[in-house]
């Protein structure tokens, strides 16, 4: 597939979507249903690959154009991932003093209260996948507490719960 | 506000990047943590760049990213933002893709990949309720508290998309100014 469709596709696809995850059915319906260049084992593991390493979900797309078309394919996936942020900026000017109105303000902050609610709402069907034994438990309360406190840095608790996972294996 | 250097930014930018697991929502918590402890942001500002990010197509935390980048240093932060926090993570992705079929044959990686999952839930919940912790004003907790929990239920038990309950927590905000 040539590499300028394909990034036509995938911005197609992260622009007319509001999360990570959300571009999936669009991403599907073209590459898989219509135009046949990826399996849905594929996109599987495009999600997959997403959700084990760091960043946003929607970095999946990125994995997408890799195995669609290999590095230039992955270099598609990312501008595509990326294109859509920048629309923020026009509407930041846009607004401008406005958003520094108390009115405007209340309803910013409402927004962000309600994005708390929704990180835990998304939380919780992965955490029916990765809590499935005493040890799993053990890790996710240990990592909600250290994060929760403030005290500790994300990178030391996701190399310490790595550090569990292989002795965990020697076990 | 103090004004950082480029070089600044961007090691602060990829270094949440190629650290934080579980999605959007921890590493703008993160984030946040960051910008306070260095007195880069304004709660205020962000605040709106949160809520705009949620309105902006495409991977909300990106959009964050460029807004807050934006706030700091103007277009070149926006650019550094975002092109810190996917440039190292997109290189994972790559490796991870191709390597992916190790977690589902070696015992060792599977090991490790559901630790560090079980770790991404602690912590975006964590991150979660750090991100309400650090808004909440003193003796003035019943507004972000209720917003907070009910955009939970309302996700979880109503099913409502997220967009949706962004919208219902707009309108809350509009009606129900904070004291």
């Amino acid at each position: 597939m040539n590499v300028i469709v394909l990034y036509l596709l995938l911005v197609k696809a992260t622009l007319t979507s509001f999360s990570g995850l959300a571009s999936l059915p669009m991403v599907r319906n073209d590459f898989v249903l219509h135009r046949g260049v990826l399996t849905d084992r594929q996109l599987n593991t495009a999600v997959a690959a997403g959700r084990i390493g760091p960043g946003p979900l929607g970095i999946y797309v990125v994995s997408v154009g890799y195995l669609v078309d290999g590095v230039p394919g992955a270099f598609a996936g990312w501008l595509a991932m990326i294109t859509p942020a920048f629309l923020i900026i026009p509407m930041l000017r846009f607004l401008g003093a406005r958003a520094e109105q108390r009115r405007a303000r209340a309803v910013a902050r409402a927004v962000l209260f309600a994005g708390a609610g929704l990180m835990a709402s998304a939380a919780v069907p992965l955490a029916r996948d990765a809590i499935t034994n005493p040890l799993s438990l053990t890790i996710f309360a240990s990592s909600f507490l250290l994060i929760a406190s403030a005290r500790v840095d994300s990178l030391w608790v996701m190399l310490g719960a790595a550090l569990i996972g292989v002795i965990a294996f020697q076990f | 506000m103090a004004r950082p250097r480029l070089t600044d930014v961007t090691r602060l930018f990829f270094r949440v990047g190629v650290t934080v697991f579980g999605g959007g929502d921890p590493t703008i918590a993160i984030l946040q943590r960051e910008f306070y402890r260095r007195n880069w942001l304004s709660p205020e500002k962000f605040a709106i760049a949160f809520g705009l990010a949620r309105l902006t197509p495409g991977t909300n935390v990106l959009a964050f990213c460029a807004a807050a980048g934006w706030y700091i240093l103007g277009l070149g932060g926006a650019l550094a933002a975002v092109l810190a926090i996917t440039i190292p993570a997109s290189a994972l992705v790559v490796w991870l893709t191709s390597a992916y079929d190790l977690t589902t044959h070696y015992r060792l990686a599977q090991s490790i990949a559901n630790a560090l999952l079980a770790a991404a839930v602690g912590t975006m919940i964590g991150a979660a309720l750090l991100l309400v912790r650090t808004q909440c004003k003193p003796g003035r907790w019943l507004r972000p508290v209720t917003i907070s929990v009910g955009a939970f239920l309302l996700a979880i038990v109503a099913k409502l998309t997220p967009l949706q309950v962004i919208g219902v927590a707009a309108l809350v905000g509009f009606f129900w100014p904070e004291s």
